[in-house]
This record gives C-alpha cells, structure tokens and sequence, in this order.
C-alpha cells in the first residue's frame, strides 16, 4: 500500500509507523519488531501496578474464599468472548490443579450450549449466567465473573443474582470498572487500569491465578 | 496465615512473573517472521486450526475468537476454529483411539494445505498436541506451537515451523506468556494485510 494510507484507527492509530506505505519486507518485519518489544514492557509495568493496588484485598478475598470452601461452597465462573475462556480457565484451575495442591468444585457457566442456547432463545441473552445461577448457586457459594468492560449486562444480571442469594461475588474488569464498579453487587472487584483489552486480558489471567494460589495458602492456614 | 503475609505473598506472585513475561521481547523476531507467515496463509484463503489440552483448551479457543471477532473495530474477520468445542467428536475419538489422537484425526479431515495449525502446550510436551502438529505438517499446513517450561519434544520437533517457548517452568506462568505471545500474534499479522504486496507467495519470506 503506498497511495491510499488507511484511516487511522484502532492498531494504526496506536502505531502509526506501521502504516507508512511501506513496501518493502525489511522495514515492516523490523516495525513489527519493535511492536512486540513494546508490548512487553507494557505488560510487565501494568501487572507491577495491580500488584501494588490490590495485594491487601487479594489477600482478603483468598480469605472469604477459602472460608466458603470449607463450608462445602462451590465456585460458578461467567464471562462473554474471551472472558468465557477465562471462566473455563478459572473452574479448571480450582477444579483440576496441578498435583500437590487442593481439588475444589468450580464449574463455568459457558460450557453447556444447550443451557445457554435456550435461556438465550426463549428468555434473552442477558439472563443466561443469572438463570444459571438461580437453579445452581446457594449461599455460601462463589460467583466469579470476567468482563474486560464492566460493562457486560449478562454479567451484572449474574453478580445481581449472585448477589441476591447471599454468594460471594468476585469481579473482574478493565478501563475504570464501568458498570461493575457501580453496582454494588461485587464483593471483591479487581479493575485492571487499561483501555486495550488484551492487556486487560492478560492481567486479569495473572491475577485469577495469583487468587488461586492464595486461596491455597489460605485454606491450608483455616 | 495472617493476611499481612498473604498480601506480601501475592506481591511476590506478581513479581515471579517478570522474567517470562519481559523475555517475551526477546521472541521479536520470531514474532513477526510468524506473523508474517501466518497473514501469507490467511491471504491464500486458509484457515487457522487451533488445539490444546487442558487449560490450554481455554486458549485454543481464545485464540480461535480472537481471529474470527476482532476487538478492535474495523479489522477484518478471519477464519479460525478451536478443536477443543465438539465434544461428541473428542470424546469418541478418546475412547475408540486414545486421546492423543483427538487432534490429529480432526486435522487429518478438516486441514487443508493452505491452513495453519497452532497448537498449545504449557509444557511441550502434550502427545495428543505433537500428534496433531506432525499431522499438520504432513499435510502442508504451517505449524505454528506455543510452549513453555523446558522445551520439550514440541519446541524441538521438525515438524514445527515457528515455536515459542515462554521461559518459565511454572504452567500458569506459561499460559500468562502464552496469552500475551497470541494476542499478540493476532494483531500483528494483520499489519500485514496493509501491505498486500508483502502476501504475494513469490515474495521470500
């Protein structure tokens, strides 16, 4: 591409020098270089700011944790798109951990097409975590739910629901909180302070394992 | 144990991430020949297959969404399936063949030579993983492998055209590198797409 430069937006207006009608390998291959380099110093900087931020109250939610688990809580994980993924991932790792460590019941809410399917066609799409854990949740159980918005209205519904039953709630989102900041429905809210997404994503992996690893300490110390 | 000590426990967690994840920049290189690679493939009208086991099957189909549904608005859909959705198909597999050739039996039906195969392993060494790989190259795909911990049979075989092994023998800490490796891996390639005249299959890579 050398005369019709691309509206810039999104990855271009990030890094401009990518689009500068290069046309040659060797200049794009050495942006792209550069690209990823970046990228990791961001990524290490923003999990050294959430370290700092949220280190007492992750410790106070691998204690709230701990204690449900012991009184024969279960732990319910909920998320759109990508977040889905790190719901599946969350439930894994309680539920199928490395050997030496502790075994606890957790089960993603996106796994069951055939649930999430017919509460989406016959009721709507933003029921499909709350119904879920109206049939499923009790109290003294654990409700984990990833948006990297705040603002996922399935979500919200499943932590109002969460909520309303008497479970622990633990959220994570990006950019300010959004509407999970507001709700007053979320417990233990960890926001990850960034606009991209995927650097919200990756933090929010770090920080989900780093509870899961409290929460062991936690349950051997009750 | 006091939540004093626990909150310096989860400061230490964090900081026994750096490492890894800074080493992601000493994968520059291979980051953008990969990516360059890939967008070739997508240009040619192939398809990325991605697989993996485990918590790896979270990333397989993290990836698979990533491609088919841009976050960022504005880039272009492209097509990209996780191996790891049709439990009907996986679980037959498993009990007729054994589990490590859930895979490569899928790939041996839906891989076309123009695609690429991306397999994920926190720990390089997942049979059913290497399995699919070798299959794939067989048939032509490009073979692109996400590992971690000591490098194992994954990282090392010749079946694999671009591997990244994040430098970490802890799984979590892999997974984390892995994610950041992907995401990365998606929007760069297509920085690619700018430059239509760098896709053409005579251009040497």
């Amino acid at each position: 591409m050398t005369s019709d430069a691309p509206v810039a937006s999104g990855v271009e207006s990030l890094y401009p020098f990518l689009y500068a009608g290069t046309s040659d390998l060797a200049p794009v291959l050495a942006a792209v270089r550069r690209s990823t380099v970046e990228k990791a110093t961001e990524i290490v900087a923003l999990r050294e700011t959430m370290a700092q931020r949220y280190a007492g109250q992750l410790a106070g939610c691998a204690h709230a944790l701990a204690v449900a688990f012991a009184g024969g809580g279960r732990l319910f994980t909920f998320g759109n798109g990508g977040s889905s993924t790190d719901a599946q991932a969350v439930a894994q790792l309680f539920l199928d951990p490395e050997p030496g460590t502790r075994a606890l019941p957790a089960v993603a809410l996106t796994g069951d097409v055939a649930v999430l399917t017919a509460l989406a066609n016959d009721v709507g799409f933003e029921v499909v975590f709350a119904r879920q854990l109206a049939a499923f949740g009790r109290r003294g159980d654990i409700a984990v739910g990833l948006s990297t918005s705040g603002g996922s209205a399935n979500v919200l519904r499943g932590f109002e629901e969460a909520s309303r039953r008497g479970m622990v709630t633990v959220g994570f989102a990006g950019y300010d909180g959004g509407r999970m900041a507001a709700a007053g429905t979320i417990e233990h809210l960890f926001v990850v302070p960034s606009s991209s997404v995927h650097r919200i994503q990756e933090v929010q992996t770090t920080t989900y394992h780093v509870l899961w690893e409290l929460t062991q300490h936690a349950l051997a110390d009750l | 144990m006091a939540l004093d000590l626990q909150s310096a426990a989860a400061v230490a967690a964090f900081a026994r991430r750096v490492p890894a994840a800074a080493a992601v920049a000493d994968d520059a290189a291979r980051v953008a020949t990969a990516c360059h690679d890939m967008a070739v493939r997508f240009h040619r009208g192939g398809k990325l297959l991605v697989f993996g086991t485990g918590a790896a099957a979270t990333d397989a189909q993290h990836l698979a969404v990533e491609f088919v549904h841009p976050v960022i608005v504005g880039k272009r859909a492209l097509p990209a399936v996780s191996l790891t959705n049709d439990v009907a198909t996986l679980t037959g597999v498993a009990a007729r063949d054994g589990v490590g050739e859930a895979f490569a039996r899928q790939l041996q039906l839906l891989g076309d030579p123009a695609d690429i195969a991306l397999g994920v392993s926190a720990d390089a060494d997942s049979p059913s993983v290497l399995r699919g790989l070798q299959v794939a190259h067989e048939r032509g795909l490009l073979t692109v492998a996400l590992a971690g911990g000591h490098a194992g049979a994954i990282a090392h075989s010749p079946a694999v055209d671009h591997a990244f092994v994040a430098r970490s023998e802890d799984a979590l800490v892999v997974k984390e590198v892995h994610v950041t490796t992907y995401h990365v891996l998606w929007e760069l390639v297509h920085v690619f797409f700018e430059h239509p005249n760098l896709l053409d299959e005579t251009v040497p890579a």
